[in-house]
């Protein structure tokens, strides 16, 4: 060995020389992608168009983006305040539900996480501040994400997996949902007709002033007729897209496909392109200088290991991954959390791990607009509790970090 | 749906029906059922991942300029595709090996350098180092992409025809390399190295002196000082940029109160509210 290193010594000095001796330069410095990252098992979702909405009903278990989410347990859905954003206390939107279940537990069985987000930029340009912060100091959010479980056998849905032939049913009726939104659940009623429901204030004034000012004394009239309530004459069948409000982001299934599935084949060959190097190269001894713009600096670099993942296949909208050891794919290195300021669970004060992250091929299905004020993201990681705990409440809370592309410079 | 044991029919201990996170399962490798036929399709269709990406892909925005107007970092080279379309073409000027010496011996990776330009206005240098000859070559073809940069070109004398040098004289450094470039009459045609003559080309500079200093031997400084010598012909100040700037909303710019003077039609909001 040591005889080794005084030849490489050696060579450094004669590089100095310029003589084409030797045909290669020696570099001293790192670049970052020498190490071999170990691939984890990563899931993909990819979003497609349902062949039918009635497929994405709650006792098929989807998992779908846009429209309104379905509900896994259809009666406790969550209270008042968890459904508003914090700094405009509009209530929030759906914006996907993926069906994770752990198979090691018995009560999870079931398992889907629901994210939920307020369509304003705005909000989510406040909310960046926000999920620094520590949770003793109750910071508000416009993400919120919430998860909820149940074990095989349960009041909602049979013990036997759905048959998918059109005729699957849930076992109870789910609560009334809000007219307007769909989502949320709907306690108030509108007071004239009383069929309507509400999840809000807001959304009843949307829905009174779209349509529902005319509707309403229709309703009264009917129902004055017509001897039956409107709840017990449905049938247990949840309406399908029976929704007022027209700025719901549009209804996607979500494909599942494995990461590795995409892999590349194999490159082209490499004979006739070795032939491109030179027979006799003489020697660089500048090599430090091409660490500049034209190689990376650090987000530069981050970005471009980003790009190379997701070329693997470009129309992925979700990565999944509950391996403890799982990192997400972050597009810039700036705003990412360090394992402090990722919080300890709510409920069971136990540790929580990165569980899935959104990407933002998801606003270009959406059709989101490009203006100044509308959603941009470079990504959502999701992080869960690493124990899945249960607890009495149906819909728990977990934690949402979002990564959004710095502002551009102003000219 | 030949799927490993859960799934449709009932999966004991794993859900119904198709969920994530199935565990370690680490022997659905052979699964490629999308491959193939399906798998080129993917690999044309580009599904943007920034805002600009998206703009562009809808088509509001339609010339690099734009982008140029409000210093808009390019992201992704799909843009650059896009907007100049086939007009763009590529070469390699090198190929270099470089070593590092490990335990086990010397660890060899190839470095390229690549120009990529439209011989009209528009250039780009990309430098990638990788452990095989094409993915640098490809990696490096990308960055060249994401750093192409305006070229002003101008005239020598008489401001007859089209613009055929640069404006005025500029210089580049880049290490020891100096690069000059001096404006000349048409027919002159490029006066330099082989290498910047390269570059120059892609340019779309048909006459031009040139000057260099240092060690041009180390064609990574050269074209690289070259490549800095263009960019500042938009960065000098010559009389026609004397009047004063009208600012235009950029697309991501929230519209302030400074910016009060809206002007010519090429605003995007404009453009949306006329077609809405």
């Amino acid at each position: 060995m040591g005889s080794n290193m005084n030849d490489v010594k050696s060579l450094q000095e004669t590089n100095l020389d310029e003589e084409g001796d030797q045909e290669f330069e020696l570099e001293d410095v790192d670049d970052g992608d020498e190490e071999e990252e170990v691939e984890e098992y990563v899931t993909l979702g990819l979003v497609e168009k349902p062949k039918n909405p009635k497929f994405l009903l709650r006792h098929l278990f989807p998992s779908k983006a846009g429209g309104v989410p379905a509900w896994l347990d259809p009666v406790d859905l969550p209270q008042e305040k968890l459904r508003i954003c914090g700094f405009c206390g509009e209530p929030l939107q759906f914006l996907l539900q993926i069906y994770a279940p752990i198979s090691e537990e018995s009560s999870t069985f079931h398992r889907i996480l629901y994210v939920f987000m307020c369509p304003s930029m705005s909000c989510l340009l406040r909310d960046q501040h926000e999920q620094w912060k520590r949770r003793e100091d109750n910071p508000c959010r416009s993400v919120k994400v919430f998860r909820c479980q149940l074990p095989r056998c349960n009041p909602f849905y049979s013990s036997e997996p759905p048959k998918r032939d059109g005729i699957d049913k849930p076992l109870t009726l789910g609560a009334a949902l809000c007219s307007w939104c769909g989502t949320w659940k709907g306690e108030k009623v509108c007071s004239s007709c009383r069929r309507a429901r509400y999840c809000s204030e807001k959304h009843q004034a949307m829905h009174w002033k779209s349509g529902h000012r005319n509707q309403c004394r229709q309703n009264v009239n009917y129902s004055e007729t017509s001897s039956s309530s409107p709840d017990s004459s449905s049938n247990r069948l949840p309406a399908v897209g029976k929704v007022a409000c027209s700025t719901l982001w549009p209804e996607y299934e979500i494909i599942i496909e494995d990461e590795c599935a995409f892999d590349a084949e194999a490159f082209e060959d490499n004979n006739c392109a070795t032939s491109l190097v030179p027979k006799n190269m003489k020697t660089d001894d500048s090599y430090q200088f091409m660490l500049d713009k034209f190689e990376a600096d650090e987000n530069k670099r981050t970005w471009a290991s980003f790009q190379e993942r997701i070329a693997k296949c470009p129309k992925q909208v979700l990565r999944y991954c509950r391996d403890p050891k799982a990192k997400p794919l972050w597009p810039l290195s700036i705003g990412c959390p360090s394992v402090a300021n990722i919080p300890k669970c709510n409920y069971c004060n136990g540790p929580i791990c990165y569980e899935f992250q959104i990407m933002p091929q998801l606003l270009y299905y959406f059709g989101v607009r490009n203006d100044p004020d509308s959603l941009d993201w470079g990504t959502i990681a999701v992080y869960t509790c690493s124990a899945s705990c249960g607890s009495s409440i149906s819909y728990k809370e977990e934690f949402a970090w979002v990564q959004l592309y710095p502002t551009a410079p102003m000219t | 749906m030949a799927e490993r044991g859960g799934g449709d029919r009932g999966g004991f201990g794993r859900g119904f029906g198709r969920g994530f996170g199935r565990g370690r399962g680490r022997g659905d490798r052979g699964r490629g059922g999308r491959r193939g036929g399906g798998r080129r399709d993917e690999e044309e269709k580009w599904v943007p991942v920034t805002k600009l990406g998206r703009l562009v892909k809808e088509g509001k925005i339609t010339s690099l300029e734009q982008i140029y107007l409000h210093s808009l970092p390019v992201k992704e080279h799909q843009i650059i595709d896009t907007l100049l379309g086939g007009r763009l073409k590529d070469e390699v000027m090198k190929i270099m090996p470089v070593q590092k010496q490990t335990r086990a011996g010397q660890r060899t990776r190839f470095k390229a350098f690549v120009v990529v330009g439209d011989t009209d206005g528009h250039v780009g240098l990309g430098v990638k180092c990788a452990k095989e000859v094409a993915t640098a070559i490809r990696g490096a073809i990308i960055l060249a992409k994401l750093s192409v940069i305006p070229v002003r070109r101008g005239y020598w004398g008489n401001k007859i025809g089209k613009p055929h040098t640069v404006p005025c004289k500029v210089t580049g450094k880049c290490g020891s390399v100096t690069v000059r470039m001096v404006p000349a009459p048409r027919g002159a045609g490029i006066v330099a190295a082989r290498v910047p003559k390269k570059v120059l080309q892609f340019a779309g500079i048909e006459d031009v002196f040139t000057s260099s200093r240092g060690s041009t031997k180390t064609l990574g400084n050269f074209v690289k000082a070259t490549f800095d010598c263009l960019m500042k012909s938009y960065g000098f100040l010559t009389p026609d940029f004397w009047m004063e700037t009208r600012f235009t909303k950029s697309p991501f710019q929230e519209y302030t109160d400074l910016l009060a003077k809206p002007t010519k039609a090429i605003l995007l909001e404009n453009t949306e509210v006329v077609e809405t």
